[in-house]
């Protein structure tokens, strides 16, 4: 019995550990947005503000020359949600018919797809910069957007759910006179909520987080840049005002934070369900 | 005769909009995957001057030239030896906090699944920022702690192994979440029964850790082990902003390489395009294992 007991406590006594650990830098980042300048990175520990101030959250939003927050967060969310939006049209209708349809070297696009999941992007980089500037889409929305939407691996996990449907779905929708279009709308794809959801909240923010390409491919346009480029001009901007710097990263996260309040439960349930993100 | 008239014409229209539904998808891969790949590939075996436009044909040159430019092989070096711990590590800790998310009553574990998911949300940028913030020498928290306790203070980007941990720490603590809940995952599945077996016969904790838990999850682990090799081989923002690949560029990555040569040498880019190109083989390999467990598993459910 009291072995148990002290097992149980044990338990907790890890779990808060762990949670400390997660939790601590956000409330500390949360709590220095508010301090000012001289006591943001103090020569003595002092935890809370002496006076709660929100002058770092206004400069944040400051236009300069080479950034501008405002646009850029709204920009940022844009790409986010028509690459999102993109994605889960074509990996999914993708996925669809290599679940359910039978058609000519079906075996062949189906290699063609797997393939791409071997090669990782930086290997490709250089190449898909000199790509996307002989189509003239460097420093536009598009180059932003399009390079993401195809995914091997989306395309994967939609099959596998299509897959798992019963068949007398397909002969059902048939008999009412749906073509192939139609049942993939009306039928399969109001039966895929969770992993449109789990699959569009993993691409949202892998658009929102996104600082390799962007930093790369939007160099003159300000108000394209990406929330994540931004960021890195305001750490060497306000090196001495570090508090800007903080609230400008705490800003940058509720864009994810949003869309994972949303699909939280169903994320955290996919993942627990099936081992997928 | 009409209806094999009518089956002949289901089928080619299924045909066309088979094609049609994957022409998209396709599309895409081809103009943003597959041209770039045959073009990168192309040009590594190039002497590809990029002012002069002189274009001659070099073979394996570029390669054996990057083989034998020790920047590049020391950060293959340097970012095998993080990722080796970064996924011994998230493996290690991953696995022991599953058991204790299992151990703890419903309602507590659910909120406690969520929390440890938010640092999964975060970008490698901000995460650095946020470290970088804690970090700080002269008035980061962990040094204010320190110096209140009357320690002596550390440069975490330059003294002994703190380099290595500044840049180990936060892939594990923005990693953590969704692995262990993986782990989480494999956990539940083993069928209760199996352990009810177990302690009819006896078995103690280690036997069956050793006999029923870590066989029934071999796949999970598999998968994340993968998956985390993959993403950190090609490890970026979080070296770039913690070390900048310092000190005497003991934590440079081989995409911290073609980021900066690539920015800054255009005139030996074919090379440059080679490195990038041979960061692709242990990826592949990888990712090759990763498909054969994705196959299996589907399999196994058949």
């Amino acid at each position: 019995m009291l072995k148990q007991k002290l097992f149980k406590i044990s338990m907790y006594v890890v779990a808060t550990f762990v949670l400390i650990i997660v939790c601590v830098p956000i409330l500390w980042m949360i709590i220095s947005a508010f301090k000012s300048r001289s006591e943001v990175l103090p020569t003595e520990l002092k935890i809370f503000p002496s006076v709660w101030h929100f002058d770092n959250f206004t400069k944040v939003f400051k236009k300069y020359y080479d950034i501008d927050f405002v646009s850029s967060y709204g920009s940022t969310f844009m790409v986010s949600i028509a690459g999102m939006i993109l994605s889960l049209v074509v990996n999914s209708m993708a996925g669809y018919a290599f679940a359910r349809i039978d058609f000519p070297l079906k075996k062949f696009f189906w290699a063609y797809v797997i393939f791409q999941m071997f090669i990782p992007g930086i290997s490709i980089l250089i190449t898909s910069i000199k790509v996307c500037s002989v189509m003239g889409m460097m420093n536009t929305f598009l180059v932003l957007v399009l390079p993401g939407v195809a995914n091997g691996y989306n395309v994967f996990y939609f099959r596998q759910f299509f897959l798992s449907m019963p068949r007398s779905y397909e002969e059902a929708a048939s008999l009412d006179g749906l073509g192939r279009f139609g049942i993939y709308l009306k039928i399969f794809i109001p039966m895929a909520v969770t992993p449109l959801i789990i699959i569009g909240a993993s691409v949202f923010m892998g658009y929102w987080n996104s600082y390799l390409w962007p930093s790369l491919t939007v160099t003159s346009n300000i108000e394209l840049k990406q929330i994540m480029q931004v960021l890195l001009v305001l750490r060497t901007r306000y090196r001495s005002d570090y508090g800007v710097v903080v609230a400008g990263t705490i800003i940058s996260v509720t864009g994810p934070l949003v869309i994972f309040a949303i699909a939280q439960k169903y994320i955290v349930q996919g993942i627990t369900i099936s081992g997928i993100k | 005769m009409v209806k094999a008239k009518r089956w002949n014409e289901t089928k080619k229209r299924d045909a066309a909009a088979g094609l049609l539904m994957i022409l998209p998808c396709v599309l895409f891969m081809t103009v943003f995957v597959m041209i770039p790949l045959v073009f990168a590939l192309y040009r590594s075996l190039l002497d590809y001057r990029v002012y002069s436009d002189v274009q001659e044909w070099v073979g394996l040159k570029n390669y054996i030239q990057i083989l034998s430019t020790e920047l590049f092989m020391d950060s293959f070096k340097n970012v095998l030896l993080l990722t080796a711990f970064i996924v011994l590590l998230m493996v290690i800790f991953g696995f022991f906090f599953a058991h204790v998310l299992k151990n703890l009553p419903e309602k507590v574990s659910n909120t406690v699944k969520v929390i440890i998911y938010i640092p999964g949300l975060i970008s490698g940028m901000a995460a650095s920022i946020i470290f970088l913030f804690l970090t700080n020498y002269s008035g980061g928290l962990i040094n204010g702690i320190l110096s209140a306790l009357n320690k002596d203070i550390i440069a975490f980007d330059r003294e002994g192994i703190w380099p290595y941990i500044s840049i180990i720490f936060p892939s594990l603590w923005l990693g953590f979440g969704y692995n262990c809940l993986v782990l989480y995952a494999g956990l539940l599945n083993i069928p209760k029964t199996y352990y009810e077996a177990a302690a009819l016969d006896g078995a103690s904790a280690w036997d069956r850790l050793w006999h029923i838990t870590l066989p029934n999850m071999k796949n999970y682990f598999v998968l994340i082990i993968v998956n985390l090799v993959a993403s950190n081989m090609q490890m970026f923002e979080i070296p770039l902003m913690m070390t900048g690949g310092g000190p005497l560029l003991k934590t440079y990555t081989p995409v911290l390489y073609v980021y900066n040569s690539y920015r800054d040498n255009a005139a030996t880019q074919s090379l440059t395009i080679a490195a990038a190109v041979l960061i692709m083989i242990p990826i592949a390999l990888v990712n090759l294992i990763v498909f054969k467990v994705i196959k299996s598993e589907k399999s196994s459910d058949d």
